[in-house]
């Protein structure tokens, strides 16, 4: 006699549900939205979170404010298709979202929203469809809205340049 | 206030005299000719064609990123080419792109602002012909606001390369004849580096060397096993201060020079126009007419000779003479040949100081993009060091075709190189996934990477050349250059061989190869462009002398990057003022003897 679920399954499945259940939703930052509707926003502000999150070493994405720089170079480009790209990238990922797991992105659970985008990021070498494009496009941005920030540079790289010294650090050639 | 630098307004300049010099161009060899002639005591007229632009002020060096609007780069509606445009895009390059301003790759991947204003406007300045990355600048200073730094000699393997391997044209002159000129320029101008005593990569008057960090100098120890070298940059650079210059302080190992697209607003790296020009303003003897676009060099028909030359306000685009005793041409090897085409006459049908038919051809350059990337894993997770607070890196000498067993190919290459923390980890666009993984790797590596790439000498060809397009003109009207200029087999066979040696090179020092290439990049990247009026002894084959005076009008010189007859795989323009110091020497010589 076997029953469909033995209590291993259930552990698992019971842990994977609790995870569902605690969707990863953040308050946007205060600055107003100059091109993304305050749902593009959210949204937007979760996914960049997910690519550079906070951890035990230094804040993330969100704190460093990366979805606003994303929103204001967004407004200021120049043509017409690059900012039509965020708005259809951001609304595959829901509808992604939507046909994997019933629910708008950042409506599901934090597990369901980080499968979804491992599916997407197999391909970021070469991407193929509209999600997997998309998410290339959303980390280079990321990255470049992260690492150019005050908590990019300083709490998470650490980075020791842009000081006047009187020696030059290293070694000499000997 | 008569000598309140850059003086006038441009209309204002005075140009009833006949000056005895007219400079056509204020970059390297520009600014030389005039600090040059007019510490002589000669009254010299500098043309410039774009602006003066206080680099001072527009450079914002140690800026933080984030302190910036847009994060340093430019404005949505400028573009800067892409390494991929240059590869599928019919020239001009700037034809049907909706952009309101196009420059050069210089302006990085996605643009930087800092520099735009020095770069051209590709639609302004259009050029045909096969594919070729032209990076002009046009400010008072032209490439110098921007360039690299990395100031290197040439020695007797290049000067006398067709004695070694039998290719192509000696130069007139030896190492010894220039040699006493690379003194005068280390020490007017200040160079940092090491001295290594190689043959073939002559040792300058050195200031204060950069130093290396724990990859550099594991590398430094594994190549002298294998009889190769790596010396700190040789940077051009004034790392000690020069008491003889007011306007430039010693490098304070802030390290910008890389982030803001080249340029320092402390003017510890060499630029032109504190590093030449002020002085040369200080004596009273320059005059200085900004926004000038020379567009021929005027001539006498009875003796031949230079009178001056024609040119437009660059705003205005009104036309005006400037007339001088000699003209010496300084607008950078493709655009000193331009003029020298455009200057037809019944006299010089061919273009002025072109009897020889070798204006525009013979033009060579460095090629580029064969690299390696590697990591020394000892370094992943150790806490950062400053890495980037210095002029530049390191760098790996020629080693191949000096002595004992030739290569597949003809002539050498050298690495360019660099290692540890930047301020943006250029890691983590290569990084695969996303999450805690991602960026917790992001951050253990960025300290430990090491990458270097290859600049290696592309043969002077005749088949290689530029001429005047017959149809297209630019914005002010002057018909354009077409290119005619390609890599060969040789270039083809060096490539392979620098990606292999980079390897083996990292291989031995046990560093973890994270990639490598031996793709080329498109033709011109290396911002290299030499050849193209060869200095020569036989007017049949060159365009000017050892002393760069044109064969066919001894008072026309060219003195810029044009009348290099090989282009070695040294960077050239600690060469270019060397030569043009020592041609200026001579003029002046010619002046006071009433011989031009």
């Amino acid at each position: 006699m076997s029953t469909p679920l033995d209590r291993r399954d259930l552990l698992k499945l019971m842990t994977a549900s609790a995870f569902a259940a605690m969707p990863l939703q953040l308050t946007a930052a205060g600055t107003a939205k100059l091109y993304f509707t305050a749902d593009e926003f959210e949204l937007l502000d979760v996914l960049t979170e997910h690519i550079i999150p906070r951890d035990k070493h230094s804040p993330g994405a969100h704190d460093a404010e990366v979805a606003a720089y994303i929103d204001r170079m967004v407004a200021e480009a120049f043509l017409p298709e690059d900012k039509q790209s965020w708005n259809t990238g951001l609304a595959e990922i829901n509808r992604l979202s939507m046909e994997n797991h019933k629910r708008p992105f950042v409506k599901a659970g934090k597990s369901e929203q980080i499968g979804l985008l491992k599916k997407l990021a197999k391909a970021e070498d070469d991407p193929q469809t509209e999600g997997e494009k998309f998410f290339k496009q959303l980390k280079g941005a990321t990255i470049f809205g992260y690492y150019t920030t005050d908590i990019g540079i300083h709490k998470d790289i650490e980075y020791k340049g842009n000081v006047i010294q009187e020696q030059f650090s290293g070694y000499e050639a000997n | 206030m008569l000598l309140q630098f850059p003086g006038p307004a441009p209309n204002e300049v005075d140009l009833t005299p006949t000056y005895d010099a007219v400079v056509v161009g204020s970059g390297a060899a520009g600014g030389m000719a005039a600090y040059v002639l007019t510490a002589h005591g000669f009254k010299v007229l500098l043309l410039e064609a774009g602006k003066y632009q206080d680099t001072g002020k527009i450079l914002h060096s140690m800026e933080w990123p984030y302190d910036h609007p847009r994060r340093g780069r430019m404005p949505s509606d400028h573009h800067a080419i892409t390494l991929n445009e240059y590869n599928v895009r019919e020239l001009p390059y700037a034809q049907n792109t909706p952009y309101n301003k196009v420059q050069s790759y210089v302006q990085g991947w996605s643009g930087t602002d800092y520099s735009k204003t020095l770069v051209v406007d590709e639609k302004q300045n259009p050029y045909t012909g096969t594919r070729y990355a032209w990076v002009r600048a046009r400010a008072v200073g032209g490439k110098t606001n921007i360039w690299g730094r990395l100031a290197l000699r040439l020695s007797d393997y290049d000067f006398k390369a067709k004695d070694r391997d039998g290719y192509g044209e000696n130069w007139p002159i030896s190492y010894a004849d220039i040699e006493p000129y690379y003194d005068k320029v280390d020490l007017y101008l200040g160079i940092s580096g090491h001295p290594e005593n190689l043959p073939y990569l002559p040792d300058s008057k050195f200031q204060r060397p950069v130093r290396l960090n724990a990859s550099e100098m594991h590398l430094r120890e594994t190549l002298k096993g294998m009889d190769r070298v790596l010396t700190p940059y040789r940077a051009g650079v004034t790392t000690d201060g020069l008491k003889h210059n007011k306007y430039r302080s010693r490098c304070f190992g802030r390290g910008a020079c890389d982030r803001h697209v080249g340029g320092c607003d402390i003017h510890a790296a060499f630029d032109s126009p504190t590093g030449l020009i002020r002085p040369a303003w200080d004596t009273g003897n320059l005059t200085m007419r900004t926004n000038a676009t020379v567009y021929e060099v005027t001539v006498d028909k009875d003796s031949g000779k230079a009178t001056g030359v024609s040119f437009l306000d660059s705003e205005t685009k009104k036309s005006y003479q400037a007339k001088a005793k000699s003209v010496i041409m300084a607008a950078s090897t493709l655009e000193s040949a331009r003029l020298l085409l455009l200057s037809k006459s019944s006299l010089y049908p061919n273009g002025i100081g072109n009897s020889s038919g070798h204006v525009g051809h013979n033009f060579c350059e460095h090629m580029m993009g064969p690299s390696v990337s590697g990591l020394m894993k000892e370094l992943v997770g150790k806490p950062k060091t400053n890495d980037d607070g210095r002029p530049g890196g390191f760098y790996v000498p020629r080693f191949r075709n000096l002595e004992g067993k030739k290569s597949e190919f003809l002539r050498g290459y050298g690495f360019e190189g660099s290692s540890g923390t930047t301020m943006l980890p250029s890691t983590a666009y290569a990084t695969p996934g996303f999450g805690e993984e991602f960026k917790k790797h992001v951050r253990e590596y960025a300290g430990a990477v090491i990458d270097m790439g290859a600049f290696g000498e592309v043969l002077p060809r005749y088949e290689n050349y530029v001429e005047i397009d017959p149809n297209v003109k630019d914005a002010w009207g002057i018909p354009v250059l077409r290119f005619s200029y390609k890599f060969g087999e040789n270039e083809q066979k060096m490539a392979k061989d620098m990606a292999v040696a980079g390897r083996e090179m990292f291989e031995a020092a046990k560093f973890e190869i994270l990639s490598s290439s031996n793709e080329m990049l498109p033709e011109g990247w290396s911002i290299h462009e030499l050849g193209t009026a060869r200095m020569g002894t036989d007017p049949k084959t060159s365009v000017v002398n050892q002393f760069q005076q044109c064969h066919d009008v001894k008072n026309l010189l060219v003195v810029d990057g044009s009348t290099h007859v090989n282009a070695s795989c040294q960077n050239p323009t600690w060469t270019i003022m060397a030569l043009c110091w020592r041609s200026c020497d001579h003029l002046a010589d010619q002046l006071r003897k009433g011989e031009v």
